[in-house]
């Protein structure tokens, strides 16, 4: 009979606790971001989408070899007379939708600054197929173009139009 | 497989069976384990676990790749302890190489790898209560592991897939303060796991639901080749932190917490105990942190190992993942085999879940702890 | 391996990023702004250092305090909706409609807003909801729709209810697929009739208004079971069993709990027994029934613990277990059918903290004397609306049981102790009696 009260009394006591922190974190403040409007930045080190230079890549496709999953193709100039390979990338390509963001590629760049590198850009979405690949030529501008299949030539991004510069969280 | 036939009851009543397919698409399969449930009335008649719903494939995968590549496909496996899957892989490789790892990734190793730890029992505690229908320590769960996720950010620039133990070594150092954020983290943690003791593990519904429910003996578990928790809740004190120190854990003062029973319960408080002894090996391994360098001298871009073969095997959060290696002196793997804790750890289910209730189903899995992952790889 | 050596050097403050490219970084780069937050701020470490130096958790304090203050002024300006009602009623006698038509008139009005309570109460409590668990979370919950705190979420949601594809399974029982929605919904609505929202502020005054709801708030069982068993799934049906067997099991000791109460106000009808709650004991205890010694306070436990199992609420939601059976019976609805099946939910819960409040909690009577002003109706919507919250509360801190245990603990733990708890009633009104205890 006492430890039949016994009992009783310790489960409602246990009940009693477990209200009691439910109550507390109800007037704490809440600690998610709200994301449209209130963005983190990521820190230095994160490996958001890749980005790729075209000035200062030498076309060595160490970061094609590097890739576990081949997202990165190049091709290197050839100089008009001689026919011979020049170090400049005539076109470079990022299939993000391969990417394993595992930053191989950005590890093995060997031009300092990195030409190929992962920027702190985490919102990138994708309406088809051909928008993941970025593709960047020389004169394009830094985030790269997608290839339009139905107009048979290359469009800005629509969703990343300017190109905000953020101090890495620290 | 399916079946719905006629069967006897001990009062002599004749009923129908009833087929029910527990999953692919479940909330509390935990991914995309199928179950298929011979049920008669609410009570299990025979279950059979079907998976294969995410094979990927990385074992063949691998054979294609180099070994720096090899570690970026390990992530993908358990998806919730990526840390020890690169690690299990690294150790397996380095034995392969004879290399040497540095001191301070060696601690490195183990500072994340716990940390990991923490974090994947964490997803055990919210989901295991969702399933148990107490919804609100899920989001306590993650808040906590958010923060987890924010100092691998921090460290080594991904939150799931890490690519952070090398062959060699550890990508990416810590500074001082991350060193600092971890112990304000750590300092946070400890607290809110008497949080979680009191709205779960030892909430009177909560204990009703699992205490003796699932109960496997040491002998079934040992046969079944459980490992992990799963296999300590039944009371076997095996660790292969402890049996077989890797990464220097041989330093490290810790215990390995024991069940009494085998129940769900058992399983579900050596997590919770478990990651008791995680916060104070990470404690441990903060405050002697070596100097020195990252990586080990001489392991090439593109490695190729001399002919042979290689065994290595860490404590992952769900148990004993182990990595064969066969090198046939190439750059990639001639074959690689994964001894995946979750796809061993499941195949017990179709003993115990005879006899249960279908609430107990979702008891009895959750406390697995299984990740679809791995068991397809 | 890596393209550089380690440039960091080992525990070092460096970057761990061997070489930071002077390129700029771009990031965020999405034309949609947004505030840009480069600490760890939404660490709960930072977050909870000092809430109050937090603006966001200042404000959304000054609205709590000025929306309670409010509804209390808004409350002393309106005054008694009975009197209202009385006035209206007279004015409808004075026109020149026959007496029947006009006696039918007033019913409809009484009709549509008890309907329109239970509409307006599912719109508001899903939001509640919402928030509720949201905050218990340490969540914001919905903050968009509206502009203040996601108001318009819920009314949104109930558009988009509507608009939806109703989709019957071709498995599915048709016609019944169709009446298990307005069998479960048509007894909630009926039994709000003799429910008061004020002292005398009912749609119907019966003499015997406890039975009456506790009669018809169990009709919607069947309308459970139906949609269980016409959706042609098998979880569904599983749902729709488990419902049958917890609310038949539940009534009784929720009946039982009750009987302490109707034996200290000695009359079934709901307007008496809130009568029998007015005044103070030393003038400040007030003489609502859970004060009662003991015997108030388990039956108020009991009532509650119920009511609970009576909404089909955590932890005894065994019906719609979403982990086990998905979503149990209301799994094949959608669109509209699925929110009747909402809508009788929250009716219910909102039926039995409108009686907790009633039974118990004294009613519109106020809680200290002095707070007299402040109308019944007042009094009465903030006790249920606590009383809701209880609901709430429980849902989001307590795991789930399972089906056996449930019925023992009801059988073996709630039922006995309903029974015991009126022969420690009767004892306390013989007590009562025989001259002893104050009032």
């Amino acid at each position: 009979m006492i430890g039949y009260f016994k009992t009783v009394f310790l489960s409602t006591w246990a009940f009693i606790e477990g209200l009691w922190i439910t109550l507390r974190y109800l007037f704490k403040p809440a600690v998610t971001v709200q994301y449209p409007t209130e963005k983190l930045v990521p820190y230095d080190a994160f490996r958001g989408a890749l980005l790729f230079d075209p000035a200062t890549c030498i076309a060595c496709s160490l970061c094609a070899k590097a890739c576990p999953s081949a997202c990165i193709a190049l091709a290197s100039q050839t100089h008009p007379e001689t026919k011979k390979r020049v170090p400049k990338p005539e076109w470079y390509t990022l299939d993000l939708g391969k990417c394993n963001f595992c930053g191989l590629c950005q590890e093995a760049c060997p031009t300092k600054p990195k030409s190929v590198w992962h920027s702190l850009d985490y919102e990138y979405s994708f309406s088809s197929r051909d928008e993941m690949v970025r593709c960047w030529k020389p004169g394009f501008p830094l985030a790269g173009r997608v290839w339009d299949p139905r107009r048979k030539e290359f469009r800005d991004l629509e969703s990343h139009i300017p190109v905000r510069e953020v101090e890495a969280r620290k | 497989m399916q079946s719905e036939e006629l069967i006897v009851t001990e009062g002599g009543l004749e009923m129908d069976t009833m087929f029910v397919n527990m999953g692919p698409q479940h909330p509390s399969t935990h991914g995309v384990l199928r179950l298929g449930l011979t049920l008669a009335g609410e009570v299990i008649t025979k279950a059979f676990p079907d998976i294969g719903y995410l094979h990927r494939g990385t074992e063949k995968l691998m054979e294609t790749r180099s070994y720096h590549q090899c570690v970026v496909l390990t992530d993908r496996w358990d998806y919730c302890s990526a840390m020890t899957n690169n690690l299990a892989f690294c150790l397996s490789a380095e034995r392969l190489f004879g290399t040497q790892v540095p001191p301070r990734a060696q601690a490195l190793r183990v500072v994340m790898c716990e940390l990991n730890r923490i974090a994947s029992h964490l997803i055990l505690l919210g989901t295991y209560g969702i399933d148990i229908g107490a919804l609100t320590p899920f989001l306590y769960t993650f808040r906590e592991r958010e923060m987890i996720l924010d100092l691998y950010e921090k460290c080594c620039g991904a939150r799931l897939t890490y690519n952070y133990i090398r062959l060699g070594g550890v990508a990416a150092d810590i500074d001082s303060g991350w060193v600092a954020k971890c112990r304000e983290f750590l300092e946070f943690f400890k607290p809110r796991l008497d949080e979680y003791d009191t709205l779960l593990s030892f909430n009177p519904i909560f204990l009703a639901r699992t205490k003796d429910i699932g109960i496997i003996s040491k002998e079934t578990a040992v046969a079944w080749g459980l490992s992990g928790p799963n296999l300590r809740g039944s009371g076997v004190s095996y660790d292969v932190r402890k049996s077989e120190p890797y990464c220097g854990y041989e330093q490290y003062d810790f215990e390995v917490p024991l069940g009494a029973s085998g129940s769900c319960w058992d399983r579900y408080f050596c997590r919770v105990q478990e990651m008791r002894q995680s916060v104070r090996i990470v404690e441990q391994a903060l405050a002697e942190l070596p100097t020195g360098e990252l990586m080990a001298k001489g392991v090439p871009k593109i490695p190729k190992p001399p002919a042979g073969e290689a065994y290595a095997h860490v404590e992952a959060p769900r148990g004993d993942l182990g990595i064969f290696l066969v090198s046939d002196g190439g750059a990639a793997p001639y074959r690689l085999h994964v001894r995946a804790p979750c796809f061993i750890n499941l195949a017990i289910l179709q003993e115990i879940l005879v006899g249960k209730k279908v609430a107990d189903v979702i008891a009895v899995l959750g406390s697995f702890d299984i990740v679809l992952g791995e068991v397809d790889r | 391996m890596r393209a550089e050596p380690a440039a960091s050097a080992p525990g070092g403050e460096a970057s761990p990023r061997p070489v930071k490219a002077p390129l700029p970084t771009p990031v965020l780069n999405r034309k949609s702004g947004g505030r840009l937050l480069t600490d760890t701020r939404f660490w709960p470490t930072e977050v909870w250092k000092s809430p109050w130096s937090l603006p966001r958790y200042r404000a959304g304090a000054m609205w709590l305090a000025g929306i309670v203050l409010g509804i209390a002024a808004a409350g002393f300006a309106v005054g008694e909706l009975a009197v209202w009602a009385e006035k209206l009623l007279a004015l409808l006698g004075r026109t020149s409609l026959p007496p029947a038509v006009a006696a039918w008139v007033w019913v409809l009005i009484k009709l549509t807003c008890v309907i329109g309570v239970i509409v307006v109460n599912g719109l508001w409590a899903v939001w509640w909801e919402r928030k509720i668990s949201a905050h218990i979370q340490s969540r914001f919950g919905p903050m968009y729709a509206g502009g203040f705190h996601g108001w318009a979420q819920t009314i949104l949601d109930s558009i988009k209810l509507l608009l939806k594809e109703d989709v019957t399974p071709a498995a599915a029982d048709q016609p019944m697929h169709l009446l298990a929605p307005i069998m479960a919904i048509a007894p909630c609505v009926m039994a709000f009739a003799p429910v008061l929202f004020g002292d005398e502020l009912a749609a119907a005054k019966l003499d015997v208004g406890v039975l009456y709801i506790f009669a018809f708030a169990s009709i919607s069982v069947i309308g459970i079971v139906m949609a269980g068993w016409a959706s042609g799934n098998k979880y569904s049906l599983l749902g729709g069993l488990r419902a049958a067997a917890q609310i038949v099991s539940y009534e009784l000791p929720r009946g039982f709990s009750v009987v302490p109460v109707i034996m200290f106000a000695g009359s079934l009808d709901l307007a008496v027994i809130d009568q029998a709650q007015a005044g103070y004991w030393l003038g400040f205890v007030p003489r609502w029934f859970v004060f009662y010694p003991v015997v108030g306070q388990l039956a108020f436990i009991f009532f509650l613990i119920a009511s609970v199992a009576e909404t089909n609420r955590t932890p005894f939601d065994i019906p719609e277990a979403e982990s086990e059976l998905v979503a149990g019976f209301h799994t094949e609805f959608s669109g509209i059918k699925w929110a009747m099946f909402f809508l009788m939910e929250y009716g219910y819960v909102l039926l039995s903290s409108f009686l907790l409040a009633v039974f118990f909690l004294g009613g519109g009577a106020a809680p200290l004397p002095f707070l007299d002003f402040i109308p019944s109706w007042i009094w009465m919507v903030s006790k249920a609306m606590l009383m809701m919250f209880v609901f709430l509360w429980f849902r989001w801190t307590f795991p789930r049981m399972r089906v056996d245990q449930l019925m023992d603990f009801n059988w073996k733990i709630l039922l006995p102790w309903s029974f015991a708890n009126i022969g420690f009633a009767g004892v306390l009104v013989y007590l009562h009696r025989s001259g002893w205890g104050p009032g």
